[in-house]
């Protein structure tokens, strides 16, 4: 990735031995290796006797384990080994100007002097603080409910922190969130960080790389300048958002698609207004409204959700009524579940972003599908799909409903409420006139269709429609 | 990943294009479709093709992943779709063919006509991933990657290596190749023996606004002369971020030692 150019016949790949020194440092076991670095496990060396006791340190440091990140520079052109050495600038940079418990703290930095080694020869080594494992192990694992909030509460300190002393992460995802043996959470890998500059401090330039798993949608269409790409800090707020996704959905993204380009372009589909927002049914309440809200189409949008205000949520959340998850299938525990999303959902929209730009939907709302055997439902079976009208003033028959289908969870964009309309009464014998004009995908035959308020737990905030010319 | 570019060309001396219109260009999506053929007031076509052989919807492109897919409309004919820079590779898409996917970067869609002439169009998929060149292809997944990658097999990446030349080679901190220069610089290539300048700057042109999207940023965008400013803009971007390296001189043709050189200079 780092332009390696040609690697065959390349040692860059043989293993260090244990007891290698590097600095006042030395190499135990081989953690990870990726295209820019490769880990190692280390400590401190014991001091040799021709140097020894130069320097006193600190007796905690002494014996702690250290992670010895190794970015080589040999081989390289002088302007590729510029670039990892801007690299390296950056995480020191950010450690001196931003240190903070959440973040991986930098503990020296070397160059190695090896002309015996010519594939080590002039890399430059990070020397950091040992973690356990990162929260991709963890997510592997599986996470319990309660411990997801401890973990994002302390993310998002770590985040605010960041976003506070005026830098964006630029790489957030769970192979750079690590855990310490303590159990403490901390941010790391500051190679893409960057530091807030304009005017007002409210983007900075990072050089185009991420992962395309948590690239917010401008990301894929961002101009490329010369001091790279734009980016905000609202980029590490829709990693946020793919995380809380993945960590109760198996690890699997909000996104649908085989491949990280597949999921990109339903990225791109999503903010374009083309497809809607589905979250895992797995995914509890107020997780779900506060991954909407990080997963917000624009970055004006997501601006509103500050890693500060995210903290404050999680901190204030209400603790789940029951546990719901040993409940699953029975009735009293999906009408728990409908009720805290129509708490949690109705909250969110109050305190997202009112105003909005001309092409900016009104508000957002979530489909509700009163028969609860489909709320548990998915697989977006035939037989759970509701209906879209196409003129809210007709009888709601088959004739009168446009080819695509909305499901239970779905996020819908809606631009105004009709209060009368054709009265519409569900399976749970709940009856209303009113309806909203939802908009439709781009491609389909029409821009927009309405949908009976009764299919939906949410009141969002839109203006009322005009009244609607009949169709045929 | 911002789509596909479709462009069919105005009606041109080679029986090519949209027969008595304007040029017309397109851009869609992920998701989303554009519908061509004859059209009419019922059957309403984004791209319209102009001739009584064609049919009124003859087919209908689908932006999907990086990549597009061809439905073919016709009962009867099979649809070419060319590489224009594979060389003669085309694949065909045979009648009633629904959401063929389509692997060129650069496309010309050919669809037969009666008088034995071709209507034709074409379609730039800029948004296709490469992976970097570390060879750590298993797990790409979960990686860091370049967001931005380019072809270094296509014309356009030629180019943008015979601009970064001089750089590279360390040779003119701020001279950047004019098009007849390029031209020039590439002759000896296989691949470019008939490059035009036209085509050089259209080339220039596409990596500009599709590949790379070069911007100034505007509180840098200060001063300076605009005239060069894209290839500027594009090399120094380009160097920067190690999109062209100096791995990627040896694919330039041989540089006829002074001869070149000299006659530049002479100037």
């Amino acid at each position: 990735m780092h332009g390696r150019g040609d690697t065959s016949g390349s040692d860059l790949t043989e293993p260090l031995p244990r007891g290698y020194r590097i600095g006042g440092w030395e190499v135990t076991e081989p953690i990870a290796s990726g295209g820019w670095a490769t880990v190692y496990a280390g400590r401190p060396a014991e001091p040799a006797e021709e140097s020894a006791k130069e320097s006193a340190k600190d007796p905690a440091e002494e014996s702690a384990e250290v992670a010895l990140k190794i970015l080589p520079t040999s081989g390289l052109a002088p302007r590729q080994a510029r670039k990892v050495a801007e690299t390296a600038r950056r995480e020191v940079e950010l450690d001196r100007r931003a240190g903070h418990p959440r973040l991986i703290r930098l503990l020296d930095s070397v160059v190695i002097s090896d002309p015996d080694r010519a594939s080590l020869d002039g890399a430059i080594v990070l020397v950091m603080e040992r973690a356990e494992r990162s929260l991709r192990d963890l997510f592997d694992a599986g996470v319990a409910e309660a411990d997801v909030a401890r973990l994002f509460a302390e993310i998002c300190e770590g985040l605010a922190h960041l976003h506070g002393s005026g830098w964006v992460h630029g790489d957030l995802k769970p192979e750079n969130i690590l855990l310490m043996a303590d159990g403490a959470l901390k941010l790391s890998d500051f190679g893409l960080a960057t530091e807030l500059t304009g005017t007002d401090g409210t983007h900075g330039y990072a050089p185009p790389m991420g992962t395309l798993d948590y690239l917010p949608p401008e990301r894929w269409q961002a101009p490329l300048g010369e001091h790279g790409v734009e980016i905000r800090p609202s980029a590490d707020i829709w990693a946020l958002g793919i995380m809380v996704h993945e960590v109760f959905a198996s690890g699997a993204s909000p996104f649908p698609g085989a491949t990280p380009v597949a999921r990109g372009a339903a990225v791109q589909e999503y903010a374009d207004g083309r497809a809607p927002l589905r979250i895992d049914g797995a995914v509890p309440p107020f997780w779900r409204a506060l991954a909407i809200d990080c997963l917000a189409p624009t970055h004006a949008d997501r601006a509103a959700h500050s890693a500060e205000s995210l903290l404050a949520r999680i901190t204030a959340r209400p603790t789940p009524p029951r546990p719901v998850r040993r409940l699953r299938g029975t009735r009293a525990a999906l009408v728990t579940v409908a009720v805290c999303a129509v708490a949690a959902t109705v909250w969110s929209h109050a305190v997202g972003d009112p105003s909005g730009s001309r092409d900016e939907p009104a508000g957002r709302l979530t489909v509700f599908n009163a028969d609860d055997n489909c709320q548990s439902r998915t697989d977006r079976s035939p037989q759970c799909s509701l209906g879209l009208a196409i003129d809210p003033l007709l009888p709601y028959t088959i004739d009168n409903v446009v080819p695509m289908r909305v499901w239970h969870g779905d996020v819908l964009a809606v631009d105004c409420r009709l209060a009368q309309g054709v009265p519409i009464i569900d399976e749970s014998d709940a009856s209303s006139t009113e309806w909203y004009r939802v908009r439709l995908p781009a491609g389909s035959s029409r821009s927009s269709a309405w949908l009976p308020a009764v299919r939906t737990a949410d009141h969002p905030r839109v203006p009322d429609c005009p009244r609607p010319e009949p169709v045929r | 990943m911002s789509g596909i570019v479709v462009h069919l060309p105005q009606a041109g001396g080679d029986g090519t294009g949209a027969p008595g219109g304007a040029s017309v260009t397109l851009r869609l999506g992920p998701g989303e479709v554009a519908r061509f053929g004859r059209g009419s007031a019922t059957i309403p076509v984004e791209l319209r093709l102009d001739d009584e052989a064609i049919s009124r919807l003859a087919g209908e492109i689908r932006v999907t992943d990086d990549h597009w897919q061809l439905s073919n409309h016709s009962a009867t004919q099979s649809y070419l779709v060319e590489n224009p820079e594979g060389a003669g590779e085309y694949l065909r898409v045979p009648p009633r063919r629904a959401g063929a996917p389509i692997p060129f970067e650069f496309s010309r869609v050919v669809l037969p006509t009666r008088r034995g002439t071709t209507v034709a169009f074409q379609v730039f998929a800029p948004d296709h991933v490469y992976l970097d060149p570390d060879g750590m292809a298993g797990q790409w997944g979960n990686r860091t990657v370049m967001a931005y990658s380019l072809d270094e097999t296509a014309l356009y990446f030629l180019v943008l290596v015979a601009l970064c030349e001089p750089r590279l080679r360390d040779e003119s901190p701020v001279a950047v190749p004019t098009t007849p220069q390029i031209v020039e610089r590439l002759r000896g290539h296989a691949a470019c023996g008939r490059l035009r300048a036209r085509a050089v700057s259209s080339h220039i042109d596409y990596l500009a606004e599709e590949k790379m999207r070069i911007s100034a940023p505007p509180e840098h965008g200060s001063g300076g002369a605009r005239r060069n400013g894209k290839r500027e803009a594009l090399v120094g971007t380009a160097l920067r971020f190690g999109l062209v390296r100096e791995e990627h001189l040896a694919l330039l043709p041989p540089r006829a030692a002074a001869g070149i050189r000299a006659r530049e200079t002479g100037r």
